[in-house]
């Protein structure tokens, strides 16, 4: 049986009266099957005609649910870009009585932000259909800084909170509430912008530790963070973000697994810790990203390594990894270095001449004083131990952990 | 006339591009455009998370601490490829060329 729009109103005020969240979320949600009803309801629906009802909930929830009627009918029209400015005027309606009342209302506030920003989304895929995609990058973003803008409201009615109870909080709400906007700034690659609202996070101090929010809220978070942290080449935050955020992640939320381990993985190799094959079996795209990596560094193989950097070029760049790929070449040399020593029967005293013929058969071209130079570097850089005698063109080696294990380096990250 | 002329360095802009991005190999569902997705629950258990692979230990650590994802212990010794006989080959040769072998 069809939900008439009073039918609608009714279930809204008992879902006030019990203060239930979830079941306000339902409502207000344009996708919830009673929109098609309300949809058909009215034909063409106007503030001005939806007036009569004003007054027939408590306020704000009346203009709320005809907001809602509007909304609803622009999706179903396919008209995003006023569903987006309407769905905008619905959140800046609850945001009204959201801040009146405590945290059993979050769930119908994720609920609409996650609505607003699927919209802007929306209009940003219409826009680029509609249009040269280049010509319009400033009008695809307006709509989602818009969104980030009235999500940002929310987030500061969330950290105000100082009224209710510890369990009932609207701080609960900020950890969400931020992912979400970050979200918004990482789809229209405004990044710098998310500084704000990290500042203004930090500025707070009495909100509950993050791992006492919901898993979901906490790896978002940390995703995000240590996304931030990545581009700003804070390598070490990073890695810590994200693999706090992969162990803290649903196991079936395959996805959302994969895009962590993108970056971290990486990272991980910066440090010496190689993704095992039980780990890349798991997700065949990044096996077939880092598996030739992951091989040529085990065996020292730098040719390999570059053939691997040259393969997926396009694809490292525009993942914003290949630098950092780029970096870990040193661990391939490291590793070639450390094959010559073996083959040497590890004997501390190496002729720079022997390291010099082992990167030709590398495929490196280089002269004896660039390889003399390569040892002095790695030397400096702590992947091996020792000392060159220049005169005797020979490298000294220690005589024990002559190549300390990669794991054991203090600054893996360092770019010196 | 000259609106045509003008249009036509743009359009074969556009295809030299579409060339190019067909010459990089696909790899699936792997888009910088992809975006973290919203999780179907709100909450969950440690045990179903990946901490299970950790044996106790703290994330962050590797295989010889106990997490078998990854491995933090894998300098090899024993790697027999061509390429090992073609460094041995080159290394008996810089040592028979005269520089002396000291122990």
């Amino acid at each position: 049986m069809p939900v008439t729009f009073t039918q609608f109103l009714t279930q809204i005020a008992t879902a006030l009266r019990d203060e239930n969240g979830l079941d306000l979320a339902y409502l207000v949600r344009p996708t919830s099957p009673h929109g098609k009803d309300i949809v058909k309801e009215f034909r063409n629906p106007s503030r001005q005609t939806l007036s009569r009802y004003e007054g027939a909930v408590e306020n704000p929830w009346d203009e709320i649910a005809i907001q809602y009627v509007l909304v609803t009918t622009h999706v179903a029209k396919q008209r995003y870009t006023e569903a987006f400015k309407e769905q905008s005027h619905l959140v800046n309606l609850f945001l009204r009585f959201f801040a009146a009342n405590s945290g059993w209302t979050l769930p119908a506030l994720f609920a609409i932000l996650r609505d607003l920003r699927d919209l802007a989304f929306d209009v940003n895929i219409l826009l680029a259909l509609q249009a040269d995609v280049q010509a319009d990058a400033g009008q695809k973003s307006e709509c989602m800084e818009s969104a980030a803008r009235v999500i940002s409201k929310a987030f500061s009615h969330c950290i105000t909170d100082r009224t209710s109870t510890y369990d009932l909080s609207r701080k609960w709400g900020v950890y969400y509430v931020v992912g979400l906007i970050l979200k918004s700034y990482f789809r229209v690659r405004r990044i710098s912008l998310s500084k704000n609202i990290l500042r203004a996070l930090e500025a707070n101090k009495d909100i509950p530790p993050l791992s006492s929010y919901p898993k979901a809220h906490q790896v978002t978070y940390r995703y995000y963070l240590g996304m931030l942290s990545f581009l700003n080449e804070d390598y070490a935050k990073s890695e810590q973000e994200l693999t706090l955020a992969f162990y803290t992640c649903l196991v079936s939320a395959h996805n959302n697994r994969e895009r962590i381990l993108t970056y971290l993985i990486p990272l991980r190799i910066l440090r010496g810790h190689l993704p095992s094959r039980e780990l890349l079996e798991q997700f065949p795209v990044l096996d077939q990203l880092y598996s030739p990596f992951v091989q040529a560094l085990r065996k020292g193989d730098i040719k390999g390594f570059d053939a691997a950097l040259d393969a997926s070029e396009r694809r490292l760049v525009d993942l914003n990894l290949w630098l950092t790929l780029e970096r870990a070449r040193e661990i391939a040399i490291r590793g070639l270095f450390r094959r010559v020593w073996v083959a040497s029967q590890k004997s501390n005293r190496i002729p720079v001449a022997m390291i010099h013929s082992a990167l030709q058969v590398s495929g490196m071209e280089v002269l004896v004083e660039e390889a003399e130079c390569l040892v002095a570097t790695m030397i400096y850089k702590g992947y091996m131990r020792g000392y060159i005698s220049h005169e005797k063109q020979m490298v000294v080696l220690s005589n024990n952990n002559a190549f300390p294990r990669l794991a054991d380096r203090q600054t893996p990250f360092a770019p010196y | 006339m000259s609106a045509s002329a003008a249009s036509k360095p743009a359009h074969s802009t556009k295809t030299s591009d579409s060339k190019e991005e067909e010459a990089q190999p696909h790899l699936g569902v792997l888009e910088e455009d992809d975006e973290f997705e919203e999780f179907p629950v709100q909450d969950w258990d440690d045990s179903q998370t990946d901490l299970a692979h950790l044996g106790g230990t703290a994330p962050g650590a590797a295989k010889s601490s106990g997490d078998k994802l990854w491995e933090d212990n894998w300098d090899d010794d024993d790697i027999e490829d061509e390429f090992s006989v073609q460094l041995r080959n080159e290394l008996a040769k810089t040592t028979k060329e005269g520089v002396p072998m000291q122990h």
